[in-house]
């Protein structure tokens, strides 16, 4: 494997267990799938450029819009916690629990 | 040079580690900030300078200073760094587990299972100058052309993205409005 392969998936299983992994903010794991979407961009360029393809240069383009939009969604829901429970704490979101 | 896109891919695993450890937000956005500027060289060292620049502009000119802002809510009077044990143990375990990675991998030397980037990537720009790139003979970049592309041939797809941001601004209108609509309840 390629040094280049080995880090983008590594880094996409580190981001991933990070946001399984969660601890106390919602914020750390938005931005752990903030990190999953940044390698997922890295790998669609790379793939872009390593294969000569100019026309596959519009897919991390596009990625990065929709990530964008997942992002901006996600920092949505975390201000409505904040206002709700008063911090973002992930403890705070347990209204489905038995 | 290919020393130096190792080290960029070594600063990108440092860079995820520190975010996955899941210290204060405050610091993992730093986190953040390296592993985008480390794969930014690396995407430069590919020849791929227009990518490089957008997402630094729009990744992190954009996404992440709004999350900068949104770490105020995230606000307690000891935040967490690196130091604290609950975070090194953390960032310990993920750094074993990536480099007892690389050592299963690599751990043979310059054998069977090891490409460096020059024998992958036979291109122009690993070499020498960026500007030696005479390939197309073409005075912009390929992936900037490529990403040109995305008004001519992918306009369908222009107008779907252009749709979804704007749809996006709605949900975050609707998800924030308060007086118990949306997913606020009570302010």
């Amino acid at each position: 494997m390629t040094p280049t392969n080995f880090t983008i998936f590594s880094a996409f299983i580190l981001s991933l267990m990070g946001l399984t992994f969660h601890r106390t903010h919602l914020l750390s794991a938005l931005l752990c799938l903030e990190g999953i979407m940044l390698v997922l961009f890295i790998g669609l360029s790379l793939w872009a450029l390593q294969l000569n393809a100019s026309g596959y240069s519009t897919v991390p383009i596009l990625m990065l819009a929709f990530s964008a939009c997942e992002a901006s969604a996600g920092l949505a829901l975390l201000v409505a916690t904040a206002r709700t429970h008063g911090s973002d704490h992930l403890q705070n979101l347990n209204l489905l629990q038995c | 040079m290919a020393y130096l896109m190792l080290s960029f891919l070594v600063g990108m695993i440092v860079g995820v580690i520190s975010v996955a450890s899941n210290p204060s937000p405050y610091f993992g956005a730093l986190g953040l900030v390296l592993m985008a500027g480390a794969g930014c060289g690396c995407l430069i060292g590919h020849g791929g300078a227009f990518l490089a620049v957008v997402l630094f502009l729009i990744y992190l000119g954009g996404m992440l200073v709004v999350f900068a802002y949104c770490a105020a809510l995230a606000a307690e009077p000891y935040p967490e760094a690196w130091g604290d044990v609950e975070v090194f143990a953390a960032a310990l375990f993920y750094f074993l587990l990536v480099f007892g990675g690389a050592f299963w991998f690599f751990g043979g030397g310059y054998g069977a299972g090891w490409a460096s980037v020059e024998e992958v990537v036979a291109f122009p720009a690993i070499f020498g100058d960026p500007f030696d790139e005479v390939i197309n003979f073409s005075v912009i970049s390929g992936d900037a052309a490529g990403v040109g592309m995305l008004y001519s041939l992918g306009g369908g797809l222009l107008v779907l993205s252009a749709w979804v941001l704007l749809l996006t601004l709605f949900v975050v209108l609707e998800v924030t409005r308060g007086l118990a609509r949306g997913a606020l309840r009570a302010v």
